[in-house]
């Protein structure tokens, strides 16, 4: 293999105690290698265990067979090496725009080799990264949705962690906002930049076009119980953008995905 | 129904008709009884005057507040830090909630002989007696608003890599506020309806003299002299110092809280 991979899950299985019966099986024999500074994309219909996925690599969850692994060393707790962004936003409503983005380097590890004066700076960068300087000394409830998940982002990247997990974070978005967030997401990551310097990252959607247009390559997952079905390369050119969105091998893959999930998708409508 | 904001005239003028109509009932009807002891409005006013200018009014309601005051610093104390201990640990919880839940119905006036027992009858035993009406609905708020953190929060913190009591300090402690502050301006007010109790009888049993305060004033006026103008007047002072309490601490907990401001 030529990219070693950051993440690995190999063959892992899940399952979740239900009070009066049978153990819901949540993974199945899940086994997925994530590369060194790779976007990984995980699609699948709701119920398929993405979620599941994502807090087995932040330690969040432990898994009832198998491993899960960061540089080959087995994940049994979450640590700022891999930091997570979730679903609704998961703001401090206490902290202010700039407490926010602070509090990992404050209070956490991520901060413990900074003095105030980097810390402030690394604060300010990452505020402007994400373009919310001058609402600083806002509370999260003054502000829109798509703020909130800028706000959201920003604390992510202020504790520059190795491995960023994103559980659907644009899922709440109205589609023009979210459009914007994903273009804004990829230039935060660091598209523009050699594959080497680039974070990995694994992101969770629902969206087919989502999933296409920011991943290099996308696993689609299957439902009940949650299996791997198929990993997808895009081979998309970066940096991508709108035009990214009018080729016509975009449309193909968003079209193959589809016509990988339609099934369950449809049967998740009807029972 | 009228929306638009009227001046304040006419939008408390409306509410203050019966009211008035009450007190001028009392008025006439009491004077036509023709009783030196009734209570009438205008003698209460009268007595009001006399015991506000003489500073003695004042003076009790001073002591019963400073008081009040430390049975709440003391009840806080142990309340909130055990109440946040009980919230994150079950096994705290489980230990800790049978007790406070035997003696949480135990009225505080119940526990007064053994405040005087223990610490005589004077400010130390009204300050217990405090401490012990106004713990019970801190804890049980604290321990709510300890309970009901949103979990994604704490997760947040823990990817961050923070410790356990970090999270407690940093995020526990913040989310819990509004229910902590709920818990505090109720035990503010249970221990000021509790130490005229206290006052009363700490008083009584010191024979009159000694511990002041405003129940024990009241207690003067009611057993020594048959002052029933007096004694309403101390009434009317209680509800009026209470009311001006929970003013006071709402709008302290909205300076702690600048975020829930909207």
């Amino acid at each position: 293999m030529t990219a070693a991979a950051k993440l690995r899950l190999a063959g892992v299985n899940k399952r979740f105690a239900v009070a009066g019966a049978p153990d819901t099986i949540a993974l199945a024999d899940f086994t997925l290698d994530v590369r060194q500074g790779e976007f990984l994309v995980i699609v699948g219909p709701s119920g398929c265990g993405k979620t599941t996925v994502l807090n087995l690599l932040a330690g969040l969850d432990t898994p009832s067979g198998g491993t899960v692994s960061i540089d080959d060393r087995v994940i049994t707790a979450p640590g700022p090496d891999r930091g997570v962004m979730f679903q609704d936003y998961a703001l401090f409503p206490w902290q202010t725009v700039r407490g926010n983005v602070e509090f990992g380097l404050r209070y956490g590890p991520a901060g413990n080799a900074l003095d105030a004066a980097a810390r402030n700076e690394r604060v300010r960068r990452t505020i402007e990264l994400v373009g919310l300087t001058g609402a600083e000394q806002k509370y999260p409830s003054q502000l829109s949705g798509g703020m909130r998940q800028r706000v959201a982002l920003a604390r992510l990247m202020a504790n520059e962690p190795e491995v960023l997990l994103m559980d659907e974070p644009l899922a709440a978005l109205d589609a023009q906002t979210r459009i914007i967030l994903q273009d804004e997401l990829l230039r935060i990551w660091g598209q523009d930049r050699p594959a080497s310097q680039r974070r990995t990252v694994v992101f969770i959607t629902h969206a087919i076009d989502e999933a296409v247009f920011l991943a290099d390559r996308i696993a689609v997952m299957t439902t009940h119980p949650g299996r791997l079905k198929a990993l997808i390369d895009v081979p998309l050119p970066r940096p991508r953008g709108d035009a990214t969105r009018a080729l016509p091998e975009f449309q193909a893959l968003t079209q193959h995905i589809w016509s990988l999930i339609r099934d369950e998708a449809y049967r998740a409508t009807v029972t | 129904m009228n929306v638009k904001a009227a001046n304040p005239l006419e939008r408390y003028g409306a509410g203050a008709i019966l009211p008035i109509v009450l007190l001028l009932a009392w008025q006439v009807v009491g004077a036509a009884l023709h009783s030196p002891r009734t209570p009438l409005p205008s003698r209460i006013v009268a007595a009001a005057v006399t015991l506000v200018a003489s500073g003695d009014l004042p003076m009790a309601i001073l002591q019963s507040l400073g008081r009040v005051f430390a049975g709440f610093v003391v009840a806080a104390l142990i309340a909130i830090p055990l109440g946040l201990a009980m919230g994150n640990s079950r096994a705290v919880e489980r230990n800790v909630d049978p007790v406070v839940e035997t003696f949480r119905p135990i009225a505080a006036i119940a526990i007064l002989p053994l405040a005087i027992l223990w610490l005589g009858t004077g400010t130390a035993a009204a300050v217990m007696i405090v401490a012990y009406a106004a713990f019970f609905p801190m804890i049980v708020n604290t321990v709510a608003g300890a309970r009901n953190v949103n979990p994604t929060l704490l997760q947040v913190a823990a990817t961050m890599g923070l410790k356990r009591v970090t999270i407690i300090r940093t995020v526990v402690v913040p989310a819990a506020l509004p229910s902590i502050g709920v818990g505090l301006r109720i035990a503010l007010g249970v221990g000021w309806t509790a130490i005229v109790a206290a006052e009363l009888a700490v008083g009584a049993k010191a024979g009159g003299g000694g511990s002041g305060g405003i129940g024990q004033m009241m207690f003067v006026f009611y057993a020594y002299s048959i002052e029933l103008n007096r004694i309403i007047v101390c009434m009317i002072a209680v509800g009026l110092v209470a009311l001006l309490l929970d003013r006071l601490l709402r709008a302290a907990m909205r300076a702690l809280m600048p975020w829930a401001r909207t």
